[in-house]
């Protein structure tokens, strides 16, 4: 079985790899609701039920065709720090990170799937890939969701679809996301109406890091919220038809700022190089918001484009868990500061020349 | 609500019309199964509770009341469900259906699953739940002595439980 250093020592595949796919839309993510026919929903179910219910998955879950070797843990095994690890890589959400026996969480060694027992719904199956791909990652989670449903009894009806612990999950269970990159409609403040749009067509929009989180950094996650009523590849094809409208706009938006004011983004993006390669203190909310700029610095050319990958691995590594579990200690926050700057400094060294000439492309 | 017998929560509900008047009376699980309440048998545990003997051939047994307020299988209330919005069993669906439905639309494109569907799974659920109700109507037929009724009940879940093995086996 895999430990928790080995999958913190690897990124995961779809944070590696980067090329114009990835420039706007970093990753997509689907995942499917499942629960057993005849044991009541993880929140109203005994701690005894809670434990048949994980000792009776997880096994089964472990053996599946590519998540041997993977990560495979009961929550209760795990540190508070380690848990936030899992959250900030999305691997578990914030509502599993809560709780403890009687909760577990699987991973393949790519990361590309994980599966969480007794989160909300006794099964949760996610998949996730990189850049605008919510058809291939619908693919991975439906291949395992067969896999077991020929082991387990899921509860399912013939008019309600699968039956969740939530109504809103009914029908389908499924919840496709995408992970989007948007500087460009901020800066040129178009990112309200475009937000408004997206609603409107009956989509929902979070920040970072889902329900109630706010926008850092510019990442903004575009999802269905209607489950019930339309096939998995309608949904599917709805949003991906919605989510690659607004990356196109975006690429437009970027397009139009570097036209009609190439020194103001310029200003921008050297800014945040300045104060990243720089600074000797740092919050993570900062971090987030100038590595945005950095990586529209390098998708726009203006700085190497090796930069798109480091960025998005900073992206991830200098959050809170990320840089306590590397630290090897709970840090308070002043002192996660210092070391998140040393950490930036230390990776954009290698990748940035020492003066940066952002006046370089006019000539 | 507790249970008419001890203090436990309750979450058997009887209702009884007898001459003219209405009866009802609540149960725990532990109590009702105790009470053999959950058989038709529990006619005997009706005139424990409500005295006297109820009018012969009126159809007597646990359903449910009016508008059910709690899941059978698992105890969930309607109340909790109006309180935080999710649901205590797959069971409450069918338990709460009226006020589930009458939300689907302002969550949903639609009131029905046009989705993958396990085929075999579904089937599977479909006989098991007839084969449940079958065998309550068998039981009822044995003890009111309705032998030939008991015996075409027999061939019929019979048939089910060879269908539902085909079913597994898919």
């Amino acid at each position: 079985m895999m430990r928790f250093a080995t999958l913190l020592k690897h990124p995961a595949d779809w944070m590696t790899g980067h090329d114009a796919e990835t420039s706007v839309v970093l990753t997509s993510r689907v995942r499917l609701a499942r629960n057993l026919a005849q044991s009541p929903f993880p929140g109203w179910a005994r701690k005894k039920e809670r434990q048949a219910v994980r000792d009776s998955l997880q096994g089964k879950v472990e053996s599946l065709p590519g998540m041997k070797d993977g990560f495979s843990h009961e929550l209760s095994e795990l540190e508070p720090l380690q848990k936030q690890v899992l959250v900030e890589r999305h691997l578990i959400s914030r509502e599993q990170a809560a709780r403890n026996e009687g909760s577990g969480s699987v991973v393949n060694r790519k990361q590309t799937l994980s599966l969480m027992i007794n989160e909300e719904d006794h099964l949760r199956i996610q998949a996730i890939r990189p850049s605008l791909q919510l058809r291939e990652a619908y693919k991975l989670a439906h291949a395992i969701d067969q896999r077991l449903e020929g082991v387990v009894d899921f509860a399912v009806d013939a008019k309600l679809g699968y039956l969740t612990a939530c109504p809103t999950n009914l029908g389908t269970g499924m919840r496709a996301s995408a992970m989007l990159h948007l500087p460009g409609l901020v800066l040129s403040d178009q990112i309200g109406p475009v937000l408004k749009g997206i609603s409107k067509l009956g989509l929902a929009v979070r920040g970072l890091y889902g329900e109630g989180t706010e926008s850092l950094g510019n990442l903004y996650q575009i999802s269905n919220q209607s489950t019930l009523g339309e096939t998995e590849e309608e949904i599917l094809d709805r949003l991906t038809k919605v989510i690659g409208d607004v990356a196109r706009y975006e690429t437009q938006a970027r397009a139009k700022l570097v036209a009609e004011d190439p020194i103001m983004v310029r200003d921008r993006i050297g800014r945040a190089a300045g104060n990243l390669t720089y600074a000797h203190i740092i919050t993570s909310k900062e971090a987030l918001n100038h590595l945005s700029m950095l990586r529209l610095g390098a998708d726009l050319d203006f700085m190497p484009s090796s930069l798109v990958e480091i960025c998005d691995r900073l992206f991830m590594e200098t959050q809170p868990a990320h840089l306590q579990w590397r630290a090897g200690k709970k840090l308070q926050p002043e002192a996660r500061d210092i070391i998140r700057a040393q950490m930036i400094r230390e990776h954009l060294h290698s990748s940035m020349p020492p003066a940066i000439d952002i006046t370089g492309k006019e000539s | 609500m507790k249970c008419d017998s001890c203090q436990e929560k309750a979450t058997v509900f009887y209702t009884q019309v007898s001459d003219g008047k209405l009866k009802k009376f609540v149960l725990c699980e532990a109590c009702a199964q105790e009470k053999g309440i959950t058989s038709p048998d529990g006619l005997l545990m009706a005139e424990e509770l409500l005295g006297g003997s109820p009018p012969p051939n009126q159809p007597i047994g646990p359903f449910p009341a009016v508008a059910q307020e709690d899941c059978r299988a698992c105890g969930f209330t309607l109340e909790d469900f109006r309180k935080v919005g999710r649901l205590g069993c797959p069971q409450c669906y069918e338990a709460f259906s009226q006020e589930i439905i009458q939300r689907l639309p302002s969550m949903h494109k639609a009131a029905s699953h046009k989705g993958y569907i396990p085929e075999g799974l579904v089937k599977q659920q479909a006989i098991r739940s007839e084969l449940t109700s079958l065998s309550t109507d068998l039981e009822r037929a044995i003890s009111e002595e309705r032998f030939e009724d008991a015996a075409a009940l027999r061939d019929r879940i019979s048939n089910l439980e060879k269908k539902e093995e085909g079913v597994a086996s898919l």
